[in-house]
């Protein structure tokens, strides 16, 4: 029982504290972020923490973690298939694994394990692959094969006959699932406790650049100067980015998600099918999360389709034939930005002193601290620190992608 | 389900349809291009969030690759007509 | 066979037959709740059955584990949520009672009366909204423990994993108008739409259509306390519905879907409904949206103890089921539905033990009013409810008077026996669909509602669910909605503007009085035992929007999501931030609008799946069979090296129709094959074969096969099998986007099957079976002849992927089985073998040759491929030179090359690492292993693998795999490892 909490059960009629305050917006900041979700916050809360640099405002259009943070399935992994993902991953897990602590708020990380099965013999050579430079990278990663993958998940149909049939599987025991958005206000808080101004519904609406160098952003609700910008909007990066007149080697997509009933424990892994395009956990709170391959065509759109669903259920099924009378309770979708190589795009752009944290195509989620504090890095040393530097925006230019699209098309 | 006009067939679920990508073209003369030059034909993308020229292909129908201008956060189609090399 | 007289005993709380009630009294059914045997009549769903009865507690809650009951008896909140058998979180009020139905309470331990976790209730001072947040934090290493005790608390209903798939299917729907709500502006919208000439689509998620004139309309009689035994005299007095419903039926336009939930609107008017195993996808041009309201629970101290329910509840209860709750009511209301439930249940001989009105007396114009007062009914105006008492069920209600300023005045409280609370107290319409339209929406101060105030074209709502709760305006609103749908579909004038809502010139029907303070606990959202502490709390922390008050509290996020709770919730938020309810806003409408079964969303199972016209073939032959993409094809027919072998010694033939084949015609071909391949084409005669590679302009290897030039203006290509469509479709967009000017493309895959024929004794095979002369000479490697095998006209390819004389076989489908079998005829005397893919990849790893996509992925260039050969860099231009150029400037980094094994009987997996010890003692990637197999022939290990390029261009240097437990040395090998002169291709 926490101290907080008994002092919540007997303070009577005084209201607990605030998680973070609202500010007015004020004319100067060393540091503005935009976007407000798990990236951006854990940027700004890094940049207070470590660096000391707490003159920092984070610009959220909506409300914080309305975009991407809120929306994923919540499964944080690093059983990536190339050196540079395993690595870059791995220390976010690591961060993920003590930040119930760090930030005094429970995200709740659950690490049940992680399974991401073969259904040809293609898929389990890239299983294969991937656990062998998960275990030379030191993350806990192997193939398994039906029998054990019957003991850790006795609902799923490991017979011979489904269409799909399961060979094998990638079980990668630290991963798991999490409550993103605790990850998103444990950030904002010991941001805000730390001076960093979190404003709400305040819309970047444009960039000023006086000789190839940021000097301001506008905003919704007036003009800030800034020297130092971070745009940390994954699905709306190009939106932002081309006010400074930027492209970028990105394409939105909506990549869509469902749940169901709360339903007693039954599925204690997170199951990911990537020939199925389907991968599903269940909550603390006993509900299916069910989330599937991006869409088939680039959208900014966030309505959901018909077609998602019966593919998912058609395709869950498949997987789990007891589960037909099992009811989903709501849909959603979350906009994804895909980089040609499946690789994020961080650090310096042409624009001296704009920053980017984007191309986090669906797997932007599980990289928040390690991307919040790399990026805090860098702003206070104007360094790439090592583990990103694969992932700079030059690497288009010259030739340098990162070979992470050669696992899988479904990467969660 | 979003219903595109392919310029044959007429009215079609988008399930029909496969998605192209928004126009772009390939440079006439790619020797005459800079490594920087040829990274951006590859690599950059306009990815509005508005208005977008883009390539559909009627792969359950017809086989005709069309071009659509689709608004991209509504996906309101604005019009679909058939490809001609002025829209490249 | 039981009787009537049978079921009233074990259902005391049944009434005598009524006019307009659903159960068919005629013969009982039998059903268990919790093991206890229960009767019911057809027509009864399990909650009337249970109530009927006398069972209140039918749930316990999410959170606390509190007992619940029925609370809305529309299928809508969560409190009647049961398992029925396999079935999980059922809601018992809107499922129909079968016979020998084995219905269980959930969440329960060790059960539903006795729920010790409802000792959960004691600590919760300590579990505040979002508690979990904020506890369990240190020490770490115990959370796992919490998590997993957690997880037990919550979930609700069980699956039982050896649930039978079930059947399911999907029937798609084509139509002018869609009417969704079967009530009085339903009905009317869909007439009026229908008369104007337009195809109507009228859906109801209820069994019988009516709405709430099933079920609204009193009783005739208020002023007598006798039951009446007949029917007829204590029957339904809706003029309107009798009517409309004749009208419907009279109407050839109207098809009519009872008993069917429309779940979302899609974009372009694209709907989805389900009745139970059956879904439905309807295109329909216009939509009218009259789907009704949700009655508003109040939230008052012990508000979801069973025996409190919804006004509509009660009389859907009493109406349709002929069940009483209660027999002792104190009705709680702020509007005259509630004096509707009074005098229905005051006509059926009930004690209403009082009216709790918060409004004056003359503010109310209920015509029951004079009836109940002069009846000696207790009415308490300006009076509102503090709190339900009883344990497990209402025992009483206690009440106090509202003072001038509208505060509760705490010295005028008094306590009520009943056991049944009844509240009607407000409506939020059930708009959801017409949200999820792009529906704008904006709070009505005088109403007190959330109303729709625009919709897109084509869009109409209609009925309460426009806030008209009148029937006589519903009827005169849904028929201009009707007219007007039926206009936008081409049927007639559109009617401008659609004035909404109607609904304004009425009374109010909502109060916004939604919360009574008290100091017990008080639930906003009974999904999740929300209360309004909760949300005070979770606001004053800052989770001050409604969007993040949903996400910290999970308020409208679980089982009925949010009919019950959404607007009492925005109320609550703006009252704490001291916002108006319009600058709360709303949350996003999101499909589905009732919970759906995977089973329906799925269908019946439809993975496609392709097979050759020799499937059957191989299966009768023990094929085993193997996934490659969409097809099946043959692994192996029982000794994968033994079929190599065959090959190498004798002769061998593999279905290989899943081969991609395209025929290119006209003039423009080989200046599109220059630009499609990396290889050069210009100088390929007629009755030549190459094999090529192509690229996208990125420089990855997309696809690989061989192009035949056929005749002077046609060529033949094959793909590989699993690009074979994607070829297609990319060779299209060239064609179609400036290069296409004298092609002409044509997919011949299905339409042609393909074997191959392999082995030193294959010409031999062929020669019994065509007059082709097939002399070395004549018919050399890499050459296309047209022959007929069999009587059949065939197209022959010799080719090498096995490293053998062998001629690929391609005939036309419907003639595969017969060629196939003439082949193996021919082949008996000469020992053919039927070989599968194993046997292919072993043989043509022997020759080293790579597979796309197995020894390539999605970043592997040509010249890095070992297939730098085959890369013409001056040629003028092709898809991928400039950056191949690139790489050829800068010299490739890794690059695809042979190994052998340095112990040869040790496989290194597919998928390996190749390592070099570092100095700290790890091991740092180098390469992988690609492909690798004994060779049978070689009596060794051979691969394939990717290696940095000094270390790959050096023949015979060693490198260290990493196996399972150690590290295994291998070494370059350059050229194929059998027949590396290819003497055996060409003889």
């Amino acid at each position: 029982m926490s101290i907080q909490l008994i002092r919540q059960a007997f303070n009577g009629n005084r209201p607990p504290p605030k998680m973070w305050r609202s500010h007015e917006l004020k004319e100067q900041y060393d540091v503005v972020i935009i976007g407000g979700g798990a990236h951006g916050l854990a940027c700004a809360y890094y940049l207070a923490k470590e660096h000391g640099i707490t003159d920092v405002a984070v610009l959220e259009k909506s409300y914080i973690g309305a975009g991407g943070s809120g929306r994923n399935t919540a499964i944080i992994r690093s059983n990536y298939l190339t050196p540079e993902g395993v690595r870059f991953y791995n220390d976010s897990v690591k961060l993920y694994e003590q930040l119930s602590d760090e930030l005094n708020f429970n995200v709740m990380f659950s690490q049940r394990g992680h399974l991401t099965l073969a259904h040809t013999d293609g898929g389990v050579n890239t299983m294969r692959r991937r656990a062998e430079v998960n275990q030379i990278e030191d993350v806990d990663s192997r193939l398994i094969f039906p029998d054990e993958i019957k003991s850790l998940c006795p609902s799923l149909d490991v017979s011979d006959h489904p269409r799909y049939p399961i060979l094998a599987a990638l079980y990668h025991p630290p991963g798991g699932i999490i409550r993103h958005d605790a990850v998103v206000w444990g950030y904002a808080h010991q941001a805000d406790v730390r001076g960093v101004h979190i404003h709400q519904n305040t819309e970047v609406t444009g960039l000023k650049v006086q000789d190839g160098k940021v000097t301001g952003v506008e905003t919704s609700r007036g003009h800030i100067k800034t020297g130092t910008v971070l745009n940390a909007t994954a699905g709306w990066a190009s939106t932002i980015t081309a006010m400074v007149g930027i492209d970028l080697p990105l394409t939105t997509i909506p990549l869509q998600a469902c749940v169901t009933e709360p339903l007693k424990p039954f599925l204690d892994v997170v199951v990911v099918s990537g020939s199925l395009h389907v991968y599903i956990s269940q909550t603390d709170r006993g509900e299916l999360v069910m989330g599937a391959s991006v869409d088939p065509f680039s959208s900014y759109s966030m309505a959901g389709s018909l077609t998602f669903l019966e593919g998912i259920a058609g395709h869950v099924l498949e997987l789990f034939p007891s589960l037909s009378h099992v009811r989903i309770l709501r849909q959603w979708a979350g906009i994804c930005e895909m980089p040609p190589d499946y690789s994020p795009i961080m650090g310096f752009t042409p624009i001296n002193g704009f920053l980017i944290d984007v191309g986090w195509g669906t797997y932007g989620f599980k990289a928040s601290p390690i991307a919040g504090k790399t990026l805090a890095e860098l702003i206070a040393t104007s360094k790439t620190p090592t583990l990103i530097a694969p992932f700079r925006l030059s690497r288009f230019e010259e030739n340098d992608l990162v070979g992470e699209k050669g696992a899988a098309a479904v990467g969660h | 389900m979003l219903l595109l006009t392919c310029p044959n067939c007429g009215d079609r679920n988008v399930s029909e349809f496969h998605f192209g990508g928004e126009l772009s073209s390939r440079p006439k003369d790619p020797s005459a291009l800079s490594n920087a030059e040829w990274a951006n034909y590859l690599y950059m993308r306009n990815n509005v969030m508005d208005a977008q020229t883009e390539w559909w292909h009627h792969n359950a129908g017809c086989g005709l690759w069309f071009l659509a201008e689709r608004h991209t956060r509504t996906n309101e189609v604005i019009k679909t007509y058939p490809y001609a090399k002025r829209d490249a | 066979m039981r009787t009537e007289q049978d079921a009233l005993t074990t259902a005391p709380n049944r009434l005598h037959p009524k006019q307009g009630e659903v159960i068919d009294r005629s013969t009982t059914i039998r059903f268990t709740f919790d093991g206890v045997e229960y009767t019911a009549y057809p027509g009864d769903t399990v909650a009337s059955a249970l109530t009927a009865a006398g069972v209140k507690v039918l749930s316990r809650s999410f959170k606390y584990h509190r007992p619940r009951g029925v609370l809305c008896c529309s299928g809508h909140c969560p409190n009647c949520l049961v398992q029925i058998g396999d079935e999980p979180n059922v809601r018992a009020c809107t499922r129909p009672v079968e016979e020998g139905m084995d219905v269980h309470a959930q969440n329960v331990w060790p059960s539903l009366n006795r729920d010790l976790l409802s000792l959960t209730q004691l600590g919760s001072r300590f579990m505040p909204v979002g508690f979990y947040y904020k506890t369990f934090i240190r020490p770490q290493k115990l959370w796992p423990l919490y998590e997993h005790t957690l997880r037990h608390i919550a979930g609700l209903g069980e699956v039982n994993l050896d649930t039978p798939p079930g059947e399911f299917d999907k029937q798609y729907l084509h139509t002018d108008v869609v009417v969704v709500g079967g009530g009085p502006a339903g009905l009317s919208a869909a007439l009026s739409t229908a008369e104007a000439g337009a195809q109507v689509l009228l859906f109801d998620e209820n069994p019988d259509l009516g709405g709430h004139l099933r079920f609204t309309v009193p009783l005739e009689s208020t002023s007598t306390t006798s039951r009446s035994e007949d029917p007829d005299e204590s029957g339904h007095a809706s003029k309107e519905l009798p009517e409309l419903l004749e009208a419907i039926n009279q109407q050839p336009n109207i098809t009519v879907f009872a008993d069917t939930s429309v779940l979302g609107w899609y974009q372009d008017n694209w709907l989805c409904a389900v009745k139970g195993t059956r879904l439905f996808k309807i295109r329909t041009k216009s939509m009218v949206v009259a789907t009704g309201a949700y009655e508003m629970p109040l939230i008052f101290d012990n508000n979801d103890l069973p025996g409190v329910m919804l006004g509509s509840a009660v009389q859907r209860l009493v109406h349709l089921f002929g069940v009483l709750p209660g027999r002792q009511v104190v009705i709680v209301t702020a509007n005259e539905d509630g004096w509707d439930v009074a005098a229905d249940l005051q006509s059926l001989g009930v004690n209403v033990a009082a009216i709790v009105e918060e409004r004056e007396p003359n503010a109310c114009s209920s015509p029951y009013q004079d009836g109940l007062v002069n009846a000696g009914v207790p009415v308490f105006y300006r009076h509102t409810i503090l709190e339900a008492l009883g344990s497990n069920a209402v025992s009483g209600a206690k009440i106090a008077r509202l003072d001038g300023g509208g505060e509760i005045s705490p010295s005028t409280a008094q306590s009520l026996q009943c056991d049944l609370i009844v509240t009607s107290v407000g409506w939020t319409p059930a708009t959801e669909l017409a949200y999820m339209t792009g529906g704008k929406s904006e709070y009505n101060e005088d109403r007190a509602e959330i109303l729709p105030v625009s919709t897109p074209p084509g869009i109409y709502v209609a009925g309460r669910a426009a806030g008209t709760h009148a029937v006589d305006s519903q009827i005169a609103e849904a028929q201009q909605a009707g007219s007007n749908a039926a206009a936008f579909a081409g049927f007639g004038e559109l009617d401008e503007p659609a004035a909404q809502p109607s609904g304004v010139l009425e009374p109010r029907r909502t109060s916004e009085r939604v919360c009574v303070p008290g100091k017990k606990k008080r639930f906003v959202c009974y999904c999740e035992d929300v209360t309004d502490e909760d949300v005070e709390t979770a606001i004053a922390e800052g989770y001050d929007s409604i969007e993040l008050l949903k996400r910290y509290s999970t308020i409208s996020m679980g089982p009925c999501q949010g009919a019950m709770c959404s607007m009492n919730t925005i109320h609550l938020c703006a009252r704490a931030n001291g916002w108006t309810v319009q600058e709360t806003g709303t949350t996003t409408a999101r499909p589905p609008t009732t919970p759906v079964t995977l089973g329906a969303l799925a269908g019946q199972n439809m993975e496609p799946v392709q097979t050759t016209p020799l499937h059957q073939w191989h299966l009768d032959q023990g094929a085993d069979m193997m996934v490659a993409g969409l097809w099946l094809r043959p692994n192996h027919y029982g000794d994968p090296a033994a079929e190599a072998l065959g090959v190498r010694n004798r002769v061998g033939l593999i279905d290989v129709s899943p081969l991609g084949k395209l025929q290119l015609t006209g003039p423009g071909v080989p200046e599109l094959l220059e630009r499609i391949y990396i290889n050069q084409w210009d100088n390929l005669r007629v009755g030549r074969v190459r094999y090529g590679v192509m690229c996208n302009d990125e420089g990855v290897v997309l696809n690989d096969g061989v192009c035949a030039h056929l005749r002077d203006d046609t060529w033949y290509m094959t793909t590989t099998s699993t690009g074979a469509t994607t070829i297609f479709e990319w060779l299209q967009w060239w064609l179609q986007s400036g290069w296409g000017e004298g092609v002409h493309l044509t997919d011949l895959t299905d339409i042609y099957s393909a074997f191959n024929l392999a082995g030193p004794q294959s010409r031999a095979v062929l020669e019994k079976l065509t007059d082709r002369n097939l002399a070395n000479k004549a018919f050399p490697y890499m050459r296309i002849r047209s022959a007929r095998i069999a009587d059949v006209p065939c197209r022959l390819l010799r080719l090498g992927f096995t490293g053998e004389l062998s001629y690929e076989v391609h005939c036309p489908s419907g003639y595969a089985l017969h060629v196939w079998e003439t082949l193996m005829d021919a082949g008996r005397e000469f020992g053919i073998v039927p070989f599968g893919v194993e046997a292919q990849r072993i043989l043509r790893l022997e020759k080293a040759h790579l597979i796309v996509g197995q020894d390539t992925d999605a970043m592997s260039d040509p010249l890095s491929a070992n297939m730098a050969w085959a890369v013409k860099l001056d040629k003028p231009d092709f898809l991928g030179k400039p950056s191949l150029m690139r790489i050829s400037a800068e010299g490739p980094k890794q690059l695809l090359v042979g190994f052998k094994m340095v112990e040869s009987d040790v496989v290194p997996d597919e998928g390996l690492q190749i390592v070099q010890p570092e100095a700290d003692g790890g091991l740092k990637i180098i390469g992988w292993v690609t492909s690798s197999r004994f060779s049978p022939t070689l009596k060794e290990a051979i691969g394939l693998c990717w290696l940095p390029a000094d270390l790959a261009s050096q023949n015979g240097a060693p490198f260290t795999i990493r196996m399972d437990k150690h590290l295994a040395e291998a070494r370059v090998h350059h050229g194929a490892f059998y027949d590396p002169d290819g003497e055996r291709l060409r003889t």
